[in-house]
């Protein structure tokens, strides 16, 4: 065990990301809505060494009761539609979407068209826009950290 | 190691009446093949069925034309063929003779009792987990049947990520379809791209060279190498145990940004294409990835060491989610889930057309005990085996290059490549190099009945624990 904290003792943030202050927290519920889980991975990795997005109060929470933002993956197939929204009813105001990945923003998506529903952004109002397949973590975190304008 | 395993992927087509289709079926077992799959094709009243069996390096397609699509089911013969005689049924209208109930599998009907296996008793309840789930995990359903915290019976239902890739991919140029198999699965994307690309080359009567074949086992291993560090966090964290999952996440990032300096991506996107490879690591840079590998290796057995020798975190494992033996082969599991029951079985061993050589063993764990702890312990072995290969490769410098014609074409072709989570198969079948049909059956798929086995009769607090010991994806499932 402590040879296992030590070693992560020498893990060093490496990665330039905006000083933290005001003390606030923004919580992210993530919907995987038809991604081929290479987002997953790389929201996984805003979390572990090295990017720890948690030290800015940014949280994935269990429940979209609890989250500020609904962060989405995928080109929404038709399967995931009801869940989806679902889960943004569940959503207390004011609440945000995000649309990680160029499938959630509908760029160059493969599928037939018969198991895909909708755009994410005609079906929900997107305000952040992360593209990228899949967008490095520090895109990720970049573009969560600009939603939380007391961050300088 | 050396490339003297066979060349290429061979395969052979045996095409039979629908009344011999069992009886051929059959016969495959009886000598000693080993089911991979099968599949539907063809379109309108013009159903075809076939079923895929192993013999050494090489594949058996049995294939039958169906009558008003119905079938004869194979299921009493091979279990493990459940899942695809479901599929056929759902995306081709096939109707199985004695598969019965034949339940859903892509298609949701609304009501529950449709797709679950009515378990009924004393205190018996359902508990429903997903598709959403509480952490950053892919979207599937789970029902589980429960007495108290007691797991008597798990319904797994998938495909809510079903993007209709294979269908896609129809009526596309060969070349063109390479993405809808990467793009099936981030963390697979280079099995599935091989396996795709091996698959198309065996049709068009190609021959990979030296170059190609070394440039393709590279990538396959470095893929090996950051889903095995990643499974190994994940454990971890189905444990509760924070260090080890932060220490392997960091890990595995070291093995992504190689990826990244080497192929331009992190996930090696786009780093595998039919006929041909670009992938070029010329001997500076080889020397310095080499470098980077073997520190990645010794930290990688340091914080393996600390968790194998850590009690509380052992104590979780031994004799949880136990697949014995005799249900990995009955259910047909593959990769790592399959060896840490005891079935000495990698498609690395047959390795046609890549560089693993005819000396590869698979990998063994100290005790083939089929819990938790022996699917954990597979890991960490196979990254040793991994580390090897590659520091092997990189002696010299990847180069570029091309396959060249050696045969001729052929409508069907086929390919297995062991991925992080077993073996992958793909069949492509073609009409002047268009894409008729596309089938990828990747380890995943082979093993989520497996666990939903391995499931039963333990705790609901286990579950997330036994799940990340397959830690199958949804994603090349669902397709």
């Amino acid at each position: 065990m402590f040879v296992l904290l030590r070693h992560l003792g020498r893990v060093r943030r490496d990665v330039a990301l905006p000083r933290r202050s005001g003390g606030r927290s923004l919580a992210i519920r993530h919907v995987d809505a038809g991604s081929c889980n290479a987002c997953e991975h790389e929201l996984t990795a805003t979390a572990a060494p090295r990017y720890d997005l948690q030290r800015f109060g940014i949280d994935i929470v269990a429940s979209p009761r609890h989250a500020d933002v609904l962060l989405v993956t995928g080109p929404v197939t038709t399967r995931m539609e009801a869940a989806l929204r679902a889960a943004y009813e569940a959503m207390p105001e004011p609440r945000l979407v995000a649309a990680l990945g160029d499938c959630a923003l509908g760029c160059g998506v493969l599928g037939e068209a018969a198991e895909l529903a909708a755009p994410l952004d005609e079906m929900l109002p997107v305000d952040i826009r992360i593209p990228g397949c899949p967008p490095a973590p520090q895109a990720i975190a970049d573009a969560i950290l600009a939603t939380m304008p007391h961050l300088t | 190691m050396s490339g003297d395993a066979a060349l290429a992927p061979s395969f052979d087509t045996v095409a039979v009446e629908s009344t011999e289709w069992r009886r051929a079926c059959e016969r495959e077992l009886e000598d000693g093949a080993r089911f991979c799959g099968a599949h539907a094709g063809g379109t309108g009243g013009a159903r075809n069925w076939s079923a895929l069996f192993a013999r050494g390096s090489g594949t058996r397609i049995v294939t039958t034309r169906t009558d008003g699509d119905q079938i004869e089911t194979i299921v009493d013969l091979v279990p493990g063929g459940q899942w695809d005689e479901r599929e056929a049924h759902d995306l081709y209208g096939l109707r199985f003779d004695g598969h019965e109930p034949l339940r859903p599998l892509v298609d949701h009907p609304a009501e529950t009792a449709a797709w679950t296996t009515p378990v009924e008793g004393n205190g018996v309840h359902q508990v429903a987990v997903g598709p959403v789930h509480a952490g950053v995990i892919e979207s599937g359903h789970f029902r589980f049947h429960v007495v108290g915290e007691r797991i008597l019976h798990l319904d797994p239902r998938l495909f809510y990520k079903h993007r209709g890739l294979e269908r896609a991919a129809e009526g596309r140029r060969l070349a063109d379809g390479l993405i809808f198999a990467q793009r099936a699965c981030g963390a697979c994307a280079v099995t599935n791209a091989v396996a795709y690309a091996q698959a198309c080359e065996s049709a068009l009567g190609l021959l990979p060279p030296r170059e190609l074949r070394r440039a393709r086992t590279f990538l396959l291993e470095m893929e090996r190498l950051y889903n095995h560090l990643n499974d190994l966090a994940a454990v971890c964290a189905g444990v509760g145990f924070a260090t080890g999952n932060m220490a392997f996440a960091a890990l595995k990032e070291r093995a992504l940004r190689l990826n990244q300096e080497i192929c331009g991506h992190r996930f090696l996107f786009g780093s595998v294409e039919v006929g041909t490879s670009r992938v070029v690591v010329p001997a500076s840079i080889a020397g310095r990835l080499r470098g980077g590998l073997r520190e990645l290796r010794e930290d990688a057995a340091r914080v393996w060491r600390e968790v194998r020798f850590s009690a509380s975190v052992q104590a979780r494992l031994g004799g949880v989610g136990v697949l014995d033996r005799e249900a990995a082969a009955r259910l047909g599991a593959v990769g790592p889930t399959a060896r840490a029951s005891g079935l000495g079985q990698d498609a690395r061993r047959d390795g046609a057309g890549l560089w693993y050589g005819s000396s590869f063993v698979a990998a063994a764990p100290a005790q083939a005990s089929g819990d938790v702890a022996a699917r954990l312990e597979m890991r960490p072995i196979e990254l040793e085996v991994s580390f090897e290969i590659l520091d092997e490769l990189l002696a010299e410098p990847i180069e570029a290059g091309a396959a060249r014609p050696a045969g001729p074409t052929s409508p069907t072709g086929v390919a297995r490549v062991e991925s992080p989570r077993g073996e992958t198969v793909c069949v492509v079948e073609q009409r002047l190099c268009q894409i008729s049909r596309l089938r990828l059956r990747t380890g995943s798929y082979a093993n989520w009945p497996a666990l939903a086995e391995a499931t039963a009769g333990n705790l609901l607090p286990d579950f997330p624990l036994i799940n990340k010991s397959f830690e199958l994806c949804y994603a090349c499932v669902d397709r």
